[in-house]
């Protein structure tokens, strides 16, 4: 775009920019607000300056809920990336079945978050679930409502479920944009089905896989619906992360401060991870011409 | 190029693979099925009999088809809001350059990235004062926060695919800019309308935290009633189970819709 | 293969291809992309496939390299059937229409992936000998997204010959994204390589001046059938076919109905030559190089031997070896559309209006059902 600066077009976003301001900036602007003040009525405020901060910082729950927050975030990640690419390596590029497994395959995308609690909900119970009878009559006494363990495998199994299509989604218009002379090419030069993968569609899908992993770290920091219709948090706290600590802090005990200073560095490690991985990947990029 | 082209790790992949997923994906929607189509006796007891009473409970109860009916309607208001808004703005950085365009670009992507949790107390007293609370526009607008940014982002790439040149003959034609924008130039990205339909859709219906907290008891969105179903006595499985089918049928209808566009959605309009 | 101190002293010992009775018809469609269709390439020629966009030219490449399986008609490398081969196993290397790298690898990579069975030692040699050969010697250590297209190009070209026991290169229209000023630069480096190595190449074109200029022999492709294979020169003085004649050179021949009678040859009953064939309807063709014209006002009327024509329009084409050349587009006055002739006399006396068209009568073909007469054998057999 070489065209000369024309600063009429602000018109253009400007509804925009109202939209996002309204929904966002103001109640930013508000919880920023709230962390620094102790709020004892509506009347009554005193500013406390980064005092709610340190108390969050310090508060062991909030520092579990964190760690468990860090290491489902994880644990997904390692599962929905590489399967999700697996998955769109294996969908046909053209042909007439195409359309409909990419529709089959958005499906879990655009149920309800709590529907798809509550199908998981119903499909592990070791009672009238399909999967928690099966595991049952396998020998594992299997019951996610008593076992920290076994919440955990079915949170995993339905985060799974419901994203790793959105990986294979992004990774399969990448790869449909891949010319098929470079698969010819690759043919042509005897390489297996690893060197191919490796040579040819790794390196066209970087950008891709940059949005997929940006998208799925920051949503599966925010998680809330899915873990807490599944799971309540427990058993005990064993499954509450983030969001659910916030959210019962915030509604259940009208203390705004310190929920307001929760909510904001809720934000700010969600921006930090994704800042990281984006600065790290443009690192890399810095290697290559 | 041709087809039948034999080529390793391409075309002729493991398919077993994408069985298997579909399997994976299959099995707990087909279970839901199954227990929407049961009555709860022969659910509970494992015995198998086939009943549409659910369903028939769903659209015989308000409580449950008056819940679809305010999802959809704050889904349907985002919607037209977000692609309304959008739509302007993404041409703007299409086709312009501008003080700060790129910033306000990133900017605006880094909204999408709030969790929104954080916002639970501060859209709650701002819809409260403004008077919105409890009323689908809150809900819609409140999930701006998260579509208009991606509806702004596809919208671009979108767009940027057309060629100028054609806003160029338009100009040269002596069309206004509105007619031109109207008549020519949406036409052209149609497909990329519709997948930020999609996109809207896949966010707007399916979120539970914001519909709640800025809804009461007069705009129950249908994901608050199930949820509210299962802290009532004894769990009606049948009928939450009839109610999480009907939740798919909307998101199956959209994707149907756009099915030809999803792929160049998913490269968010950008592809090579 | 040979091991010497410059990898590329001898010249390579590639294959020589032979195709017959090759046709393709992909499923779905109503007609034969490839039907019938025999060529044979020699060992270490350069043969151009010149056909127009659709005539099955990447069809063929596919079929020769593996990529498609023959379901009629067989393949032989040097008398040996390749047919159920798959391309790595025909040793076939293709260079496309854009430079086709991988571009997570370094330039010297990219030449290394092709001969990975190779000692390190050996794969070295052979990509700095071939790299220097092409001018690409200070790419090596770079990756594709460094250089120009016309370098990326080179260097494709450069990975196609990598293999130590490469039997064939296929070559599909590979200067299509070079710039038109690259385009020259990139085919003598092609030509010369192809000579110093003594490469077996099939270079596919749409462009018939990259056909002529590249190859040893040109075969002609239209409609899924060669209608001819031979020499460039032989192509411009005897094409066997209509379209062969239309097609190579620029502007390409001039056709004109008529019939023979009599060993006379007759255009609406003037007389342009003799020839020896049956008598019975055909057309004729002259290249726009092989007429000249008279103008009526410097002569009487149309003498023996010529054709009364009406003058249109001329053009300058420019200077050939400093003679300055033009074009001049006249029209039979039986009607019949236009002629081009390309003259060296002075365009100023040649005025719109009426004037003589002589046709060298040595030169004059005559064609039936699109076949030179003399040539109808061919066209039924093929």
């Amino acid at each position: 775009m070489n065209e000369p600066l024309n600063n009429r077009a602000w018109l253009g976003v400007l509804p925009v920019l109202l939209i996002v301001a309204f929904s966002a900036v103001i109640p930013l602007m508000t919880v920023v607000n709230y962390s620094v003040q102790d709020i004892f009525d509506v009347n009554t405020r005193l500013f406390v300056g980064l005092d709610w901060y340190r108390e969050t910082l310090r508060d062991p729950r909030f520092l579990d809920a964190l760690l468990r927050q860090l290491t489902f975030s994880g644990i997904v990640l390692a599962i929905e990336l590489p399967l999700g690419v697996l998955v769109a390596r294996s969908i046909p590029r053209d042909g007439r079945w195409v359309g409909l497994i990419l529709v089959l395959l958005a499906v879990p995308l655009l149920i309800p978050w709590n529907v798809v609690g509550t199908i998981w909900q119903l499909f592990a119970r070791p009672d009238i679930g399909l999967l928690g009878q099966l595991v049952n009559e396998l020998g594992v006494p299997f019951n996610y409502t008593a076992s920290p363990a076994h919440a955990w495998v079915t949170l995993v199994m339905m985060d799974v479920w419901h994203w790793t299509s959105l990986v294979a989604l992004l990774a399969f218009s990448g790869l449909t944009a891949i010319p098929s002379a470079c698969y010819q090419a690759a043919v042509m030069d005897g390489a297996n089905t690893w060197q191919v993968f490796r040579h040819v569609e790794l390196p066209r899908l970087k950008a891709v896989l940059v949005i997929a992993v940006l998208l799925r770290l920051m949503d599966s920091f925010m998680i809330y619906t899915e873990p807490f219709v599944l799971t309540g948090g427990g058993p005990g706290n064993s499954t509450t992360f983030l969001s659910q600590y916030l959210t019962s802090m915030a509604v259940g005990q009208f203390d705004l401060g310190p929920a307001a200073a929760f909510s904001v560095l809720y934000f700010l490690v969600v921006l930090l991870l994704c800042w990281l991985f984006y600065t790290s990947v443009i690192a890399n990029r810095g290697n290559e011409p | 190029m041709s087809r039948g082209l034999n080529h390793k790790g391409g075309y002729k992949q493991a398919h077993w693979v994408l069985l298997l997923y579909g399997l994976y994906l299959a099995l707990p929607i087909y279970w839901l099925l199954r227990l929407a189509l049961q009555s709860n006796q022969a659910t509970l007891s494992g015995g198998a009999d086939w009943t549409l009473a659910n369903f028939a409970e769903i659209f015989s109860n308000p409580v449950w088809y008056e819940g679809f009916a305010n999802s959809l309607s704050y889904v349907a208001i985002n919607t037209v809001i977000s692609v309304s808004v959008a739509l302007p703005a993404a041409y703007a950085f299409s086709r312009y350059r501008f003080l700060g365009d790129k910033h306000l670009f990133f900017w605006l992507l880094s909204n999408r990235m709030a969790p929104p949790a954080v916002f639970l107390l501060p859209f709650f007293q701002l819809y409260s004062a403004v008077g919105l609370f409890d009323t689908p526009l809150a809900v819609a607008l409140a999930h701006c926060l998260f579509t208009v940014p991606l509806s702004v982002w596809i919208l671009e790439g979108f767009m940027s695919a057309v060629p100028k040149s054609l806003d160029e003959m338009a100009r040269i034609d002596g069309h206004s800019l509105p007619y031109f924008f109207f008549r020519i130039f949406l036409p052209t990205i149609r497909g990329g309308i519709g997948v930020t339909v999609f996109f809207c859709f896949m966010f707007s219906w399916v979120e539970l935290l914001l519909a709640r907290t800025l809804t009461g008891s007069e705009t129950k969105p249908i994901v608050v009633v199930m949820t509210r179903t299962v802290s009532a006595s004894g769990i009606d499985w049948g009928v939450l189970a009839a109610a999480g089918v009907l939740t798919i049928l909307p998101g199956i209808a959209v994707v149907w819709f756009v099915r030809r566009h999803l792929v160049k959605g998913f490269a968010l309009g950008r592809v090579s | 293969m040979v091991l010497a101190n410059r990898v590329f002293d001898r010249k390579l010992r590639m294959a020589e291809i032979q195709l017959s009775g090759l046709t393709f018809r992909y499923p779905g469609a109503e007609d034969a992309t490839l039907a019938d269709l025999s060529l044979s390439v020699r060992r270490g020629e350069a043969h151009a496939l010149l056909g127009s966009s659709g005539a099955g030219k990447s069809t063929l490449l596919n079929l020769l390299s593996g990529l498609l399986p023959a379901p009629a008609g067989s393949i032989f490398f040097d008398g040996g059937d390749v047919g159920d081969l798959e391309p790595w196993a025909r040793k076939v290397t293709q260079v496309f229409q854009f430079p086709v790298l991988y571009e997570a690898m370094t330039v010297a990579e990219n030449l290394a992936f092709p001969m990975r069975e190779l000692p390190a030692a050996e794969q070295r040699r052979r990509a700095e000998d071939v790299a220097e050969r092409l001018g690409i010697a200070v790419a090596l250590k770079v990756r594709p997204a460094g250089l120009t297209l016309v370098q990326k190009q080179l260097v494709a070209i450069g990975k196609a010959l990598m293999r130590p026991d490469v039997s064939l290169v296929l070559l599909d229209e590979p200067l299509t994204a070079a710039e038109p000023e690259h385009k020259w630069q990139l085919r003598q480096t092609l030509r010369a390589l192809q000579a110093d190595l003594g490469a077996t190449m099939i270079y596919v074109t749409h462009d018939q001046t990259e056909a002529l200029t590249f190859a040893d022999r040109v075969s002609v492709l239209h409609e899924g059938r060669i209608l001819q294979t031979g020499t460039p020169e032989a192509l411009v003085a005897t094409p066997d076919h209509e379209h062969v004649g239309y097609f190579v050179g620029s502007p390409g021949m001039n056709l004109l109905d008529g019939e023979i009678r009599s060993g006379r040859c007759l255009v609406n009953g003037a007389e342009i030559g003799h020839l020896q064939a049956a008598d019975g309807p055909c057309r004729f063709g002259f290249r726009p190089e092989w007429a000249t014209l008279t103008v009526e006002s410097e002569e009487e009327s149309a003498t023996a031997g010529t054709l009364p024509v009406g003058v249109r329009a001329t053009r300058t084409l420019g200077t050939v070896r400093g003679v300055p050349h033009g074009l001049v587009i006249a029209e039979p006055i039986s009607g019949q559309g236009d002629i081009e002739l390309v003259t060296r006399q002075d365009l100023d006396r040649i005025v719109a209006g009426p004037a003589a068209l002589r046709i060298d009568p040595d030169r004059l073909l005559a064609f039936r059902d699109g076949w030179r007469i003399g040539m109808e054998s061919v066209g039924s057999g093929s």
